[in-house]
């Protein structure tokens, strides 16, 4: 006869309900509190209050997100002071953001203890024992019949047949005249959602490190410019709205730009981010170490002493990587035709040194300064310098546009008329973004935890089998098959079907 | 009974079978999977010139999903295996075309930058790598693969028997992400140089699957409701708060209720040559006065049922389901006039101070607002703006009229979220009247609500499991791009929130043994969460993430 646990519906291990100490010392505040915290249904509370007040930080702006400064002034008086009274501005900064996260950390860890036995004893203690009643509360069974030369004998093969369908380390119990052979595999499911836990714990960790000791900061980089500090760009509200503070942050190197490049989809096309295929930034690091080189591009950081470069932004002002140039002798002759780097020089076979100073994307002139009327390649304009072999220098233009004959600006230097034949189109200056952040690699290691672990716990499930095996008159013998699985019916009825067919003998039914 | 055990060794023998067979259950799935890479193949080897475009191919997904659905509900009410056999094959058909034109926009997306690379003289050792095309650069090409997803999550369960009704609720909501990415359009966009990683594919990738799986969640959610007794009435009233809700919010940009003050719908526009919506609106005729007359009808039909639910009215609720047809009609006016305005290519300018009603034209009392807008546009602070006048306001858009006024159009892209909306609130009401014919006869179909339960919990967990596996994968791309794996960017949370939902529902099932009514309520609250991310969060709120 079977025991009362064994006739009861579910298996009393999953029962979720509270141990019975727990309930007789709910008069103390301590024990009370320590309920509440391991409770599934107090964690669940905290994740609805976490799905409430991350609501809150999608729907009312915050201040990093740009066009704050807007959407603020557009506000009334009242809701500015409610909003911001509640920190809803900066929410995901305030003190009971974190709060809450620190407390449904600790109800995970505190849950995950409170559980840990019950899952375990699925690993040390199987139930491998069942009566017939409770077979058929299972999620899946069926008695079937067959022949065979004892009970034994019919058990031996059951036994064989759960090894034939996966199934792990078949055990044998004789009971009275019935005799249990109980199989299962994927044990170490019941520990998943444990480890699950550890992947999500590791990355609350990640952040919180993140948070406490993360640094961020923009270095902005034109050719030939070296910087050893990074800018950091600070929020903060008052009365006023937002006020947008600066600070800098020393780097334990000097980093040095060599060259930028930008990769256009369309060469005639402006040097937006929709024609942009690509922002490269040279540049040449210098340390106590010795000096080594790097390109930064985008989605392709560099890494180096903890820190972290990538491309951020860059400075909208059309300039030019390399210019070609065509230079027509004043007194007649072959033109000659030269390519000059940003910031370089160029040699002419007579001795005459060019130097390449700036570019000038929509050439303009206000008395003797000379700029741009804007980003935009309108009026390009190459500015020169001209060294003659006699060490005389002078300043010189060239155009890219034809101009109006005897226009002084385009008047001959050194004996050269200058006329701009083409250009590599490049940004003012790139914007690296420079962070040094300890919590990633943790975070990191919680992400590879937590998908693994999530896989693992889904895709696979803890099967339990049991098969009670009793002797029929005229050599017949019943045999009551009943199993469970904690997750994925489908493939615990698929194997049900293939242990009943290993069974039988008969085909496995299979839906069409 | 059988006769005898087989030994361990005869045991082997049915192994080999079952192996077969099971994947026999998998065939809906393989065969058009293998048939839409074959397309693909056929294309990179025959070229663009003469094969069918990925927009061609879309129009048949939807038309093949579009017939699916409506055979598999026809098996729903009246059971018969020809119907859910052409069902499934119409569905496949659809899953075929939807993967074939999602491949073929990939292999389009290549040729078209090529083609523009060797014309401004690139080598080829120069071309970016072949993962900068795969389609997940906008909204258009997510929602293919959304709807990819949903049709791939569906021909996998449908080859057991017991789960090929879910065609019947998960097809059409593919329809709709299909409809919808058809308003959005389908141009090709350079892309921005931030998403040229091969993060893109693998994050992406993972979102249209998990968001296809939610969906399915969400069928087996509804479905379930359904059979446990939920009366379709109740589902009715639902319906009809979110067409309500959705009818007196759209069509003003500058404040809400337009259309109860005005009495009049106004669409938005684009320049000419140009994707950027203006929130310079059109009033469309007679699409206002259908929409109020169906928001007036769906309050009838939610005070009808509410009164039948709680006196158990049959007058009430017979008189509440007649109301719910006629507001379906109403609605097909109203989304059939829009359209056909916005299609019309009919000129328009500003309106007349007077019998303006039934104009098509922009209304001048936004002109003031609308000067507030460009004044922003063109780089001045919030401040700044509040120092200039009204009349000075009203004056900048008179003067962008006169400029670009002649460049206006109308475009069925200019507002996608809110046709989208007016769609699926048309959606809701027609499943919720779908529902309620015939209900008992639609109970008996599905199967049993443990299966349904089952399902449920099933899509949940990989649901959990995928946007787990999203988030991560865009936080370490946010991390190799952007410099920090985690800013609550809109779309970041909208994501995180819709886990933290699917967290929940399974917490609260296995740990607590929740399951049922309450449990279904999670599932459709949490894939409501899920639409909102893919689609509110890139329209409607600020954020890094405005491209998709």
């Amino acid at each position: 006869m079977s025991s009362a646990v064994e006739e009861t519906k579910t298996d009393i291990r999953v029962t979720p309900a509270a141990p019975a100490a727990k309930v007789a010392n709910a008069r103390s505040p301590v024990t009370r509190l320590l309920n509440l915290l391991s409770s599934v249904r107090f964690g669940i509370t905290l994740l609805m209050l976490l799905v409430v007040f991350s609501m809150i930080g999608m729907l009312v702006m915050q201040t990093n997100v740009e066009g704050f400064d807007k959407y603020f002034a557009d506000l009334t008086p009242a809701t500015r002071l409610l909003f911001g009274t509640l920190g809803f501005f900066d929410i995901y900064h305030a003190w009971y953001f974190n709060v809450l996260l620190l407390v449904l950390s600790l109800n995970i860890v505190l849950a995950s203890i409170d559980r840990f036995p019950g899952a375990w004893a699925y690993i040390r203690k199987p139930k491998v024992e069942a009566g017939p009643v409770w077979l058929k509360t299972q999620q899946v069974h069926e008695v079937v019949g067959v022949r065979g030369a004892s009970r034994e004998d019919v058990a031996r093969r059951v036994a064989a047949a759960c090894e034939s369908v996966g199934l792990k380390r078949p055990r044998v119990t004789e009971k009275g005249t019935r005799t249990v052979v109980f199989a299962q595999r994927g044990t170490w499911n019941r520990l998943g959602a444990y480890a699950v836990h550890v992947g999500l714990l590791t990355i609350f960790l990640g952040g919180f490190m993140t948070n406490m000791f993360q640094r961020n900061g923009q270095m902005p980089l034109a050719p030939g410019e070296t910087s050893s500090e990074m800018a950091e760009t600070t929020f903060n509200l008052d009365d006023r709205g937002l006020q947008l503070g600066r600070s800098s942050m020393d780097l334990p190197f000097e980093v040095t730009c060599t060259d930028i490049q930008q990769k256009l989809i369309r060469l005639d096309g402006p040097i937006t981010a929709d024609n942009t295929i690509d922002w490269l930034t040279h540049i040449r690091i210098k340390d106590e170490n010795g000096e080594h080189t790097a390109v930064v591009h985008m989605n392709n950081p560099h890494d180096y002493r903890g820190y972290r470069f990538f491309q951020a932004s860059f400075i909208n002002v059309g300039r030019a990587r390399q210019i070609g140039l065509r230079l027509t002798p004043e007194a007649g002759g072959q033109p000659v035709d030269v390519t000059i780097p940003r910031g370089g020089s160029a040699k002419l076979p007579d001795g005459t040194q060019i130097d390449f100073v700036q570019f000038q994307p929509d050439f303009a002139m206000s008395g003797a300064q000379i700029g741009t009327a804007s980003g935009e390649y309108n009026n390009p304009a190459a500015q020169l310098v001209v060294r003659t072999p006699d060490g005389k220098q002078e300043r010189a233009f060239a155009f890219a546009q034809e101009l109006p004959s005897g226009a002084p600006i385009g008047r001959a230097v050194a004996g050269y008329k200058f006329r701009l034949t083409s250009f590599e189109k490049v940004a003012d200056a790139h914007v690296l973004a420079v962070q040094k952040d300890p919590g990633a690699t943790v975070f990191y290691v919680g992400s590879t935890l937590l998908c693994l672990t999530l896989s693992a716990v889904f895709f696979f499930s803890h099967q339990r089998f049991w098969a009670i095996v009793e002797e029929r008159e005229g050599g017949t013998f019943e045999v009551a098959l009943g199993g469970d699985a904690n997750r994925n019916q489908l493939a615990l009825e698929d194997r049900f079907k293939r242990l009943k067919s290993a069974i039988t003998g008969e085909p496995i039914e299979v839906e069409s | 009974m059988s006769e005898v055990l087989k030994t361990p060794a005869q045991v082997a023998a049915p192994k080999i079978d079952a192996n077969w067979r099971s994947l026999r259950l998998y065939l809906p799935f393989l065969i058009p999977t293998i048939a839409a890479l074959a397309l693909t193949l056929l294309r990179i080897q025959m070229g663009g010139a003469n094969f069918i475009n990925d927009g061609a191919l879309m129009m048949l997904a939807l038309a093949g999903y579009l017939i699916g659905a409506a055979f598999l509900l026809t098996n729903l009410y009246a059971p018969s295996g020809m119907a859910q056999k052409i069902g499934l094959w119409a569905a496949g058909a659809g899953y075929f075309f939807n993967l074939a034109s999602w491949c073929i926009r990939w292999v389009a997306a290549h040729d078209r930058e090529l083609e523009i690379l060797q014309r401004n003289g690139y080598g080829p050792e120069q071309m970016p790598w072949v993962w900068r095309y795969i389609p997940f650069a906008n909204l258009y090409d997510l929602s293919l693969a959304f709807a990819c997803g949903a049709g791939l999550t569906t021909m996998l369960i449908s080859g057991r028997r017991s789960f090929r009704f879910i065609g019947a609720l998960s097809l059409p909501l593919a329809s709709l992400i299909l409809i919808l990415a058809r308003f959005i359009g389908d141009e090709f966009i350079n892309l921005p140089p931030v998403l040229d990683s091969y993060w893109r594919p693998i994050h992406v990738g993972t979102a249209s699957i998990a968001y296809g799986v939610a969906l399915v969640c969400f069928a087996a959610a509804v479905l379930y409701l359904l059979k446990v007794g939920t009366k379709p009435e109740s589902m009715a009233i639902w319906a009809s708060v979110f067409a309500i809700l959705t009818f007196i919010t759209v069509g003003g940009q500058f404040g809400a209720f337009r259309l109860v003050l005005t009495g009049n719908y106004a669409a938005s526009t684009v320049l000419e040559g140009s994707r950027m919506s203006i929130p310079l609106r059109v009033q469309l005729p007679w699409v206002g006065p259908a929409l109020i007359v169906a928001t007036l009808v769906l309050l009838a039909v939610s005070i009808l049922f509410g009164v039948y639910l709680k006196k158990q009215s049959e007058k009430a609720r017979a008189w509440g389901h007649r109301l719910l047809v006629a507001s379906l009609v109403v609605q097909v006016a109203a989304i059939v006039l829009l359209v056909t305005h916005i299609k019309s290519g009919e000129a328009f300018g500003p309106c007349p101070a007077s019998g303006s009603f039934f104009s098509k034209c922009y209304s001048t009392t936004q002109y003031q607002e609308f000067g507030a807008w460009l004044a922003g546009q063109q780089g001045m602070q919030p401040e700044q703006v509040k120092t200039l006048a009204p009349a000075q306001l009203r004056g900048a858009t008179e003067e962008f009229v006169q400029l670009s006024g002649s460049r206006l159009r109308l475009s069925l892209n200019a507002n996608p979220v809110e046709l989208a909306a007016l769609i699926t609130a048309f959606a809701a009401t027609l499943f919720a009247s779908l529902f309620s014919f015939r209900t008992e006869k639609l109970r008996a179909a599905l199967p049993s609500a443990e299966k349904l339960d089952g399902l449920m919990y099933r899509t949940a967990s990989v649901s959990f499991a995928g946007l787990a596996i999203l988030l991560i994968t865009g936080a370490i791309w946010a991390n190799e791009s952007w410099g920090r794996y985690w800013g609550w960017d809109s779309k970041e949370t909208g994501a995180f929130v819709a886990w933290l939902t699917y967290g929940g529902f399974l917490h609260a099932r296995i740990a607590r043994g929740v399951t049922g009514k309450k449990s279904a309520y999670f599932a459709v609250v949490a894939f409501l969460l899920v639409i909102f991310t893919y689609l509110g969060v890139s329209y409607l709120l600020p954020g890094l993430h405005s491209y998709a």
